[in-house]
């Protein structure tokens, strides 16, 4: 009765991402099923163990997405109505929708340079004003950027009294220059378990934070503020639960930490597949005229690799070699600068955002893509350069 | 880190995995593609058709469900919506994430917990958006006076169905008609303690073209394609367009759900045995009172079993029942006696969900509870009620 893969992906000769889930990974999800325990169980308190340990975090919080996760950080960090909150015009629009579930206001920054897509002081010191709550950095496409400008980032926050939080959705197992798993400069970070991931297994996110209080209020309001319901309660001492305050239900479920704790254990191993492959990227695409590389060699090092951007001529060459490329059976992406979006409209608010999102085409890259299949993403972006200029 | 509990030796919900959902579940994760795709499609289609309606929205839970229908509702701040207390405090969550304010209406009785329709009707004023009735345990509200109070105050009507898959009322001629298809949207929960239990997830059904859009938008973002029309290639940029969330399933859970709900009915009708069973046990044991009427129980999904007992026994009841014979039950507060409601709304009187609240707790109830079994709860909950009179 399934429809056939045929139904999911006709036509791409180069998946964008195309993760492969191993046998033992569907082994541990078959236990977890045949156990009959669905939510909110061991599975889920090894997961959340296991993610603090090798993030290096105090606490980790197991959440239905990363999406879910961004909400639960601005509320746990006080943002409410009349408050702001700065995030990248580069981003996914759940940063910018987080700070509004909480009745707060988005403020969009401009990002730092078109290669180097993220935010720096020098974007965010003009938008600070009394209002704001706190700053959104954003680890976009698994790159924590050089490491003067993250740490400056975290400095200028804490003198101005604002919350930094980290979006590392697309950056597990990123980290700083000194080698600290991004997520840890701010108050708390956050991580994807959305299906085109290393650790994907369908929708889903974590939070992980140092501070005890923080880690307390996102681990109630993730299930309704529930006070817990504890075996010795059961047995009689008390009969029943209290709501606390107005809470959500963002629970992850057993299968998939299960399947997340199960691809966990490969994470080093991706990202050094990951690594070699951005770096054979860099060298592919070095002399090729028309693309601009993004980032530097030196942040490729430690980054987690979550799509490969890079730069062509402008908006018209980027829909076109892209057009082309599709035609050529490979598949690509491209971001919406978030100040382009309907919902977000203000066009000048941001046009180094506005610039990268024109010109930039995310290329395929996951731990198993082939050498040959990556020099077929190569070719097809060479020709339909080469296409521009009539050659 | 909590320890989980000890398993009870009669828990009061348990589920069974086939064989079958296993390969489902494999199938999917073998195939690669794990967000809402072919099988998130192909259940939203089957769980339409189930109940009669065009459209089933897959979601992250039954809360998330609500929440939409609410906003698909046009719920907002200033907007009062009616709600019963006697449900988990979703219910009434929904309107809160929406701004508005949940009202609540006390229940009909200790014979029937649905909500009231005369109340409901009392506590209508300008501000009413909306009202959000709970089939709870599975057991159909008044619908049809709902639906006539909706339609003569011109509200919107939320059905709460997360209890009730599979249940139905006689409509006109007689024939069946399935609960969640009465109001502008219903909302169905697959939490794994439901009769149709997954993991986390939900739906919401409609059989409106403009709320199904506005959830399908809402649950993803506010995205107008979302990553299967991109990997389709129907897809190559997208707007946002509104203020969503990710309120999505996946497909790993669809498969599961696929192959459940294909048994839903045959465990429905196993559950409607296994309370005539209780009802005929208890029928002439006065100090244990059964809500609802025989007639009822056909048409119900059977969700919980609730018993009621003399309220000044009833902590004495379940600690017992679970120490002495291990059969385990559940409660549930009034959500208008929760701390985060009293402290947002201030103290309301509900006499009728008071005393229910009071005196009812839920016995073991699942499809493949074996008649032995029962019969070993049976004398359990005799015996320790006569211990405590």
């Amino acid at each position: 009765m399934n429809p056939p893969e045929a139904a999911v992906a006709p036509q791409w000769r180069v998946m964008l991402t195309d993760w492969q889930i191993g046998e033992d990974d569907i082994e541990a999800v078959m236990e977890t099923l045949r156990s009959g325990w669905l939510t909110m169980g061991p599975r889920t308190q090894e997961l959340e163990a296991r993610f603090a340990e090798i993030s290096g975090a105090t606490h980790a919080i197991a959440v239905s997405s990363a999406s879910a996760a961004l909400h639960l950080l601005c509320r746990a960090a006080g943002v409410g109505p009349g408050d702001e909150v700065i995030v990248p015009a580069i981003s996914f629009v759940a940063d910018a929708h987080a700070p509004r579930h909480c009745g707060g206001t988005t403020v969009l920054a401009d990002i730092d340079s078109p290669t180097r897509p993220l935010l720096g002081v020098a974007e965010v010191e003009p938008l600070i004003s009394e209002r704001t709550k706190a700053v959104i950095a954003v680890h976009m496409f698994g790159y924590s950027g050089a490491a003067d400008a993250a740490y400056e980032l975290a400095e200028f926050c804490a003198e101005r009294g604002v919350t930094l939080l980290e979006d590392c959705a697309q950056a597990s197992g990123a980290r700083y220059p000194d080698g600290r798993w991004v997520g840890s400069l701010g108050l708390a970070g956050c991580f994807s378990f959305f299906s085109k991931t290393a650790l994907g297994v369908g929708e889903g996110g974590i939070i992980t934070t140092d501070d005890a209080d923080f880690a307390a209020a996102v681990r109630s309001l993730r299930s309704h503020a529930m006070s817990s319901v504890t075996w010795d309660r059961h047995r009689g001492h008390a009969e029943t639960y209290d709501v606390g305050e107005l809470g959500y239900n963002y629970r992850l479920d057993e299968p998939r930490a299960t399947l997340a704790l199960s691809r966990l254990g490969r994470l080093d191993a991706s990202l050094a597949d990951l690594k070699r492959i951005a770096r054979a990227y860099r060298e592919l695409l070095a002399d090729l005229d028309g693309v601009e590389l993004t980032f530097s060699a030196a942040e490729i090092e430690h980054g987690g690799h979550f799509a490969f951007p890079v730069l062509v001529a402008d908006g018209a060459t980027r829909d076109r070699v892209r057009e082309q490329m599709r035609l050529a059976g490979v598949q690509s992406t491209a971001y919406p600068a978030l100040n382009l979006l309907t919902e977000y409209l203000d066009p000048d608010a941001a046009p180094r955002a506005a610039d990268f999102a024109a010109r930039h085409i995310a290329l395929p890259i996951y731990a198993d893509l082939s050498t040959s299949d990556q020099q077929i993403v190569v070719a097809a972006l060479a020709d339909a350069l080469g296409g521009q200029s009539g050659g | 880190m909590n320890p989980l509990p000890v398993h009870p030796r009669t828990p009061v919900f348990d589920i069974v995995i086939e064989q079958e959902d296993l390969d489902a579940v494999a199938e999917v994760l073998r195939s690669g593609w794990l967000t809402m795709g072919p099988r998130t499609e192909a259940i939203e289609a089957e769980f339409a058709a189930h109940i009669g309606v065009r459209h089933c929205v897959a979601t992250s839970s039954c809360t998330t469900a609500l929440h939409l229908a609410c906003i698909a509702a046009g719920v907002g701040p200033g907007d009062e919506v009616i709600v019963p207390s006697l449900t988990f405090v979703a219910t009434a969550n929904a309107v809160r994430y929406c701004g508005g304010q949940p009202i609540f209406a006390d229940l009909i009785g200790s014979h029937d917990l649905g909500i009231d329709p005369d109340h409901i009707e009392s506590l209508i004023t300008p501000k009413t958006k909306a009202i959000i009735p709970v089939h709870y345990a599975g057991y159909a509200v008044p619908i049809e006076a709902i639906v006539e109070l909706c339609e003569r105050y011109g509200l919107a009507l939320i059905e709460d169905a997360a209890h009730a898959p599979d249940a139905y009322v006689e409509g006109a001629g007689g024939a069946p008609r399935m609960l969640g298809s009465f109001g502008a949207s219903g909302c169905f929960s697959f939490f794994p303690n439901k009769v149709l239990a997954v993991g986390e997830g939900g739906c919401l059904v409609t059989d409106d073209d403009q709320i199904a859009a506005t959830a399908r938008l809402l649950r993803s973002q506010g995205m107008t394609a979302t990553s299967i029309d991109k990997q389709r290639g129907e897809a190559f940029a997208y707007d946002v367009v509104g203020l969503g969330f990710n309120y999505r399933f996946d497909d790993p859970r669809a498969a599961l759900l696929m192959t459940r709900f294909r048994r839903l009915h045959g465990e429905i009708e196993r559950r409607r045995e296994l309370v005539h069973r209780y009802r005929s046990a208890f029928a002439d044991f006065d100090a244990i009172d059964i809500p609802y009427s025989d007639e009822q129980v056909d048409r119900s999904s059977c969700y919980l079993m609730g018993v009621r007992v003399d309220p000044a026994i009833r902590r004495d009841f379940r600690a017992r029942l679970i120490e002495r014979h291990g059969v385990q039950t559940t409660i549930y507060p009034a959500t208008h006696r929760l701390s985060a409601y009293v402290e947002a709304f201030g103290e309301v009187s509900l006499p009728q969900t008071e005393a229910v609240c009071a005196s009812l707790a839920s016995i073991p109830l699942f499809p493949h509870l074996s008649d032995s079994e029962q019969d070993r709860v049976i004398a359990a909950v005799k015996q320790t009620v006569e211990g405590l009179s």
